[in-house]
């Protein structure tokens, strides 16, 4: 899978990588969301595309020009600094939530030290004292490279597996 | 059914409470009343479909939902629009489950009956031999939606075939689609699939929050104001106009304090704002050229929102449609559409997007905002207080916003009944009365017949 001139995918890098993303959730279940935003880097793409329903065999269902997320640092900076105020009723009070990541694959790419990585998530919600359990679930595909000491997240593309989406409103980040 | 006596003089009671600003709450999530709304509101007025920018070419499709009507809209060969049950007539297998596509046939995957765009029943696996001769193909096409009409490219669909013409029914609210959705050489245009989510909420209260309640705007979307986006000033969303039309529907010109939004036009280019004045009356272009928000609703279940939406300087103007697909008392099915002005620039078109997807829609941080108090309100309907049907318990909600003292604005230069505010209930009353008068309607003549 690798080529000569990408960097080798050792056990190493690869726990480096798994830990980035722990971290990532780690502080998104915690409502750190200002520690999180120093995980991604500065020229972050933030995609959510829709998922349709399509005929045909293989045919590739992932939205070409609809979306739920289109962001960048920017933009999502912007959604965290409302999260840090005290009328954001969507979260005030506090929903309970949990990113399971898991089924991580490390890529390497060519003449770059960006790395692919796609994992799965499991997205599980609990809000108020009602008793519905909201979940969410699908892939993700990412870019991350090292910064100095830090690894950031350089591109999300999240692409869930709902077409018709059943949480009551998309306030997490994924 | 429901039953009769109590009910008779709970439908009595609602009425006399209704007449003072006031709606019972036992009726916003009632199982019975729910029921009788699919039938006597949903089965009888128009509800949107799509709209045309979705069905280019010939062959083109969307799948749609009526409530629970599953309705399959095509783009025939002549280029008509056509609206079909999507069930095959076989055995009324839902017959194309895909969202959207372009197709010349339909097939049943049960037993393979498949039909052309318009609607004709043209293939039947082994047919003669297993009909014989009698069997009339003609006899068996797919079943049409009784009425699908358009307005401004708005193309909407009724179940009943007694019902008013399209354009009867949006009566004045024509006028604001001819703003709204004409303002622009060629129109607008959908941008992809509509988001769909379900949200907890009765429908009711979810097209009434977006068509005649920006009172909720200064404390929903408070974070907004902390955040500097939106002024301190709590009655900011209240300046402007509230306009009823017929029919239940209604819209609000939002302005600001000055009478006029800090941009004009929406903050739409410039160099576009020739091309309105072109495609406007100079009345309604007198209102584009101040107004900040459009917001409002056709009834039963079609809200939109126009607004200008830009953090950091950038301002972009969009058209967001939303339908209220009522799936239970409880539960709503939205379905959110992008419209944009098909001449405006690729890059603006980009950033209005881009806007909207941070204002609008399930991840947009206002709409965020809403949901909440959606669910706040039908979480808390089943309990015995609420759904007292003789109101033992004052549970009425308040309407009395500007009831009985605030007249309309005579100077107002647009159609409908104008009210010099945004902060008052004359939409939602509207919507209510419009609600009783179709839900009561046959009710009380049934009884009278016993």
């Amino acid at each position: 899978m690798n080529s000569g001139l990408s960097i080798p995918i050792t056990a190493q890098l690869q726990m480096e990588i798994i830990s980035l993303l722990n971290m990532e959730a780690y502080y998104l279940d915690n409502g750190k969301y200002k520690e999180w935003l120093d995980l991604l880097s500065d020229d972050l793409i933030y995609r959510m595309p829709l998922r349709e329903t399509l005929e045909g065999v293989r045919a590739d269902n992932v939205s070409k020009d609809a979306s739920f997320f289109e962001e960048t640092k920017k933009s999502l900076t912007t959604r965290v600094n409302r999260l840090y105020t005290k009328s954001a009723w969507v979260e005030n009070p506090a929903t309970r939530q949990r990113h399971f990541i898991s089924n991580i694959m490390v890529e390497s790419m060519e003449n770059t030290s960006e790395f692919k990585v796609r994992s799965y998530f499991l997205f599980k919600r609990s809000r108020g004292s009602t008793h519905d359990i909201e979940q969410m679930f699908g892939e993700r595909n990412d870019i991350v490279r090292k910064e100095g000491d830090q690894w950031k997240i350089v591109s999300r593309t999240i692409i869930p597996d709902q077409s018709v989406i059943t949480t009551m409103n998309m306030s997490m980040f994924l | 059914m429901i039953k009769k006596t109590l009910d008779e003089k709970a439908f009595q009671l609602l009425k006399e409470k209704m007449d003072q600003g006031l709606f019972p709450q036992w009726v916003l999530t009632d199982p019975d009343i729910y029921e009788l709304e699919i039938d006597k509101i949903f089965g009888r007025t128009w509800q949107f479909l799509a709209h045309e920018t979705e069905l280019e070419d010939p062959g083109s499709y969307v799948t749609r939902w009526m409530v629970n009507d599953p309705i399959l809209l095509v783009k025939n060969r002549q280029g008509e629009i056509k609206g079909y049950l999507n069930s095959c007539t076989h055995r009324g297998t839902q017959l194309c489950t895909a969202d959207h596509g372009n197709k010349k046939t339909f097939t049943c995957p049960y037993h393979g009956w498949s039909y052309n765009l318009d609607g004709e029943l043209i293939g039947i696996v082994a047919g003669n031999k297993v009909y014989g001769e009698e069997m009339d193909k003609s006899e068996w096409g797919l079943r049409e939606i009784p009425q699908v009409a358009s307005y401004q490219g708005m193309i909407f669909g009724c179940l009943d075939p007694a019902a008013m013409p399209l354009e009867e029914y949006l009566g004045d609210m024509k006028w604001y689609f001819d703003i709204l959705l004409g303002r622009s050489d060629g129109g607008m245009e959908v941008r992809g699939l509509p988001q769909r989510w379900v949200a907890k909420a009765n429908w009711k209260a979810t097209a009434e929050n977006f068509a005649a309640d920006p009172y909720h705007v200064q404390t929903t979307h408070r974070s907004t104001v902390e955040l500097g986006i939106s002024p301190e000033d709590p009655l900011y969303a209240g300046y402007g106009h509230q306009v009823v039309t017929e029919n239940g529907h209604g819209i609000n010109v939002i302005t600001s304090k000055t009478g006029k939004a800090r941009v004009p036009y929406q903050g739409t280019p410039e160099s576009m704002w020739p091309m309105f004045k072109k495609n406007l009356t100079p009345e309604q272009d007198d209102i584009l050229s101040k107004v900040t928000v459009f917001v409002g609703g056709v009834y039963p279940n079609l809200s939109f929102v126009s607004p200008i939406h830009g953090t950091e300087g950038h301002l972009h103007n969009y058209l967001n449609f939303r339908m209220w697909r009522p799936i239970g008392p409880e539960k709503v099915e939205v379905w959110c559409w992008f419209l944009i002005d098909k001449a405006a620039p690729e890059e603006y078109k980009e950033a209005a997007y881009r806007g909207y997807l941070g204002s609008f829609g399930p991840t947009g941080t206002l709409e965020q905002d809403d949901t909440e108090t959606w669910a706040r309100i039908v979480e808390v309907s089943k309990g015995l207080m609420m759904r007292d049907k003789q109101l033992n318990y004052n549970n009425v909600s308040n309407y009395l916003m500007g009831f009985d003292r605030v007249e309309p604005d005579e100077t107002y230069p647009g159609p409908g009944i104008a009210y010099p505010t945004t902060y008052i209930d004359a939409i939602s009353r509207s919507m209510h009365e419009n609600w009783f008068k179709l839900i009561s309607k046959d009710l009380l003549l049934k009884e009278a017949v016993k």
